[in-house]
């Protein structure tokens, strides 16, 4: 999947998406721009949280707490100590990472199964979430307002709807570039080494407890990086919206249905799924809530059950198939016996 | 002060049977599939909901309604495992978790699209009566109704799981599955038996906890972790340990609302349930059977 990613992303295909993505302001309504927004938070949080999940195989359930702290820390950052958010994402980015590092080491030290581990990570979402309602300084339940924005880019202020959907935008694109750097380089091999069989990956030396807190570090950090970059868009940030476990659930079944541990699965299934699910919302959400969650929850039990490997996979054999002049291509085949 | 106390300690008790009972239910499905269910709770909400149903369509009593809701729940319990969950056994942990995580997000938008977002009440027979232990030591009677069905039903499967064939091939599928079927066990058939009780429990445990507790699409979650925590107190599939596991969780839960207030009390529950999975990750009880 590594080299059809890549062939993807210097392909003219990818380029015409991209050129489209960046002219969004231009030719989008404010509504839609407005969701592209959200999506292209998701698509984030996804790819962030593919580099642990998808790559390492760490089912991490605790990814909320990194949005938490990069979109409530860095906000009371700003009005309670009047920091500046740049330093404050810095600082909420640095606060996440030594949080991964820490659950990473506790995953090593504590040889944790991944049952335990999604367990564990949920059972720190669940706290963080309480831990954020209950404190003063983050804003507590009632959430906090930030400064309306000026357009001073100094202070991390970027002149209102285009200038937030290039923030996103940028901040996923990053989100995007680390998860092709991880999978082109050494520390990819040694994960997806490590997911398909942690202890024969140990045996031919790689190193486990090094490569998990890297992994975790690099994700969590660009969570939170997600995290304040929403906050600057959204204006207000609460627990609810920012802390809470379901935050993380939605991530997660995005990514499984787009097919974890590749880098358009989890970029397509974001995109795909937020504006699928805004614009259901937006036509049905008075009539039927929660229509889009619903058609999700179906949506990754048809996927786990018939495409284990996501949509984006089955599209792209499908392409190959249709496209190499031979029928059957061995790399995905190979591919397909390793992943399962 | 101390009828207090002793208030919270016999509600909590009372509450960690049922607790207790529901993570039963969670227990043999794991013990012999190997299945965490990530939307056992959302079941219990859909037990709620089937019975506030019956309530205001027929008006029956939750009591009465689970007679009705007990064979929906097995028939459910068998179809999903054998159409959603075997299909996916054995492939990765991680699709399992996925999988059900989808089945609780379609079952909570479900009733949520069907019910509205707000908290339902369900009245029942002996919702409004009070038993008197001492002068200020009072009980809900719904309550007591909880524990002892729940206390009774957790023998009768005790006795299922130690005094019958049934009970001894799920014994004998827990410990090796493959020697189990080489012994002529019907594997497929147990596993789906007992998806089939465990979601049976729920029935009877949603019909039990619902008079006094107004019913909301989003409470599923909260059930789901109580129950995890009660299991791995337990130890995953040590029987007493999980009934133990529950009146530990309902006492401790019964006091915290009393004596600790704020958020350190909320997270308690959770900071017990990390360090019992970092450092006794088999359970109160030593022996894991």
């Amino acid at each position: 999947m590594r080299s059809g990613a890549l062939k993807f992303l210097s392909s003219p295909v990818f380029w015409l998406i991209f050129a489209a993505a960046v002219t969004m302001p231009l030719w989008l309504s404010p509504y839609y721009l407005g969701v592209a927004t959200i999506a292209l938070f998701y698509i984030g949080l996804a790819l962030a949280w593919n580099i642990v999940a998808g790559i390492g195989g760490q089912m991490s359930l605790g990814h909320s707490v990194f949005v938490g702290v990069g979109g409530l820390l860095s906000s009371a950052l700003l009005l309670k100590l009047g920091i500046n958010m740049w330093l404050g994402m810095v600082i909420a980015a640095a606060i996440s990472a030594a949080l991964g590092a820490f659950i990473a080491w506790l995953d090593f030290r504590f040889r944790l199964s991944h049952l335990s581990f999604a367990l564990i990570t949920l059972a720190f979402a669940e706290m963080g979430q309480l831990a954020a309602v209950g404190s003063e300084f983050l804003g507590g339940a009632s959430g906090l307002f930030l400064p309306p924005d000026h357009g001073s880019l100094l202070n991390f202020e970027f002149g209102g709807q285009r200038g937030n959907f290039y923030l996103l935008f940028t901040a996923s694109l990053v989100c995007l570039i680390a998860n092709l750097v991880i999978l082109n380089t050494p520390l990819g091999y040694y994960l997806r080494a490590m997911r398909d069989n942690e202890n024969a990956a140990q045996a031919i030396g790689v190193a486990l407890l090094r490569n998990k807190i890297i992994a975790m570090m690099i994700s969590a950090a660009l969570t939170s990086i997600m995290g304040t970059a929403y906050a600057r868009y959204s204006g207000f940030v609460d627990p609810y919206q920012f802390a809470a476990p379901h935050v993380t659930v939605e991530v997660v079944l995005f990514a499984t249905i787009g097919g974890l541990g590749t880098v358009l699965g989890p970029l397509v299934g974001a995109g795909f799924l937020v504006v699928f699910g805004e614009i259901v919302r937006g036509q049905l959400g008075g009539v039927l809530p929660g229509l889009h969650f619903f058609i999700d929850g179906v949506l990754i039990i048809v996927v786990i059950l018939l495409m284990p490997r996501g949509v984006v996979s089955k599209i792209a054999e499908w392409w190959d198939r249709r496209h190499a002049a031979a029928p059957e291509n061995p790399k995905i085949i190979a591919e397909t016996a390793t992943r399962t | 002060m101390d009828d207090i106390l002793v208030q919270a300690l016999i509600q909590g008790l009372l509450i960690g049977a049922t607790y207790g009972f529901i993570a039963l239910g969670l227990g043999i499905i794991y013990s012999v599939s190997g299945v965490i269910n990530f939307s056992h709770g959302d079941f219990v909400t859909l037990g709620m909901f089937l019975c506030y149903s019956l309530w205001s369509v027929l008006s029956l009593d939750p009591y009465i309604s689970i007679a009705i809701t007990l064979p929906v729940f097995i028939v459910i319990g068998a179809v999903l495992y054998r159409y959603l969950i075997q299909p996916i056994v054995g492939v990765h942990m991680l699709m399992i978790i996925q999988l059900t995580l989808g089945v609780s997000f379609i079952l909570q938008n479900g009733l949520l699209m069907i019910f509205g977002g707000q908290p339902l009440r369900t009245p029942s027979a002996f919702e409004a009566k009070l038993l008197f232990v001492t002068d200020s030591v009072i009980l809900r009677l719904t309550l007591v109704v909880a524990f002892v069905v729940s206390l009774i039903l957790a023998c009768v499967l005790y006795w299922l799981l130690n005094r019958t064939d049934f009970g001894r091939s799920v014994r004998a599928i827990h410990q090796n599955p493959r020697a189990a079927a080489l012994m002529g066990i019907n594997v497929t058939a147990v596993r789906t038996i007992t998806f089939a009780a465990g979601f049976g429990i729920l029935a009877i445990a949603a019909g039990l906890l619902l008079p006094g507790t107004p019913a909301h699409p989003g409470m599923g979650l909260r059930y789901t972790v109580i129950t995890l925590m009660v299991i791995i107190l337990g130890g995953m599939t040590n029987f007493f340990g999980i009934v133990l596991g529950g009146f530990l969780i309902g006492v401790s839960e019964a006091i915290g609302t009393v004596y600790v207030s704020g958020i350190m009390g909320m997270m308690m529950p959770y900071a017990i349930f990390v360090l019992m999975l970092l450092f006794r990750p088999q359970g109160i009880l030593r022996r894991a059977s």
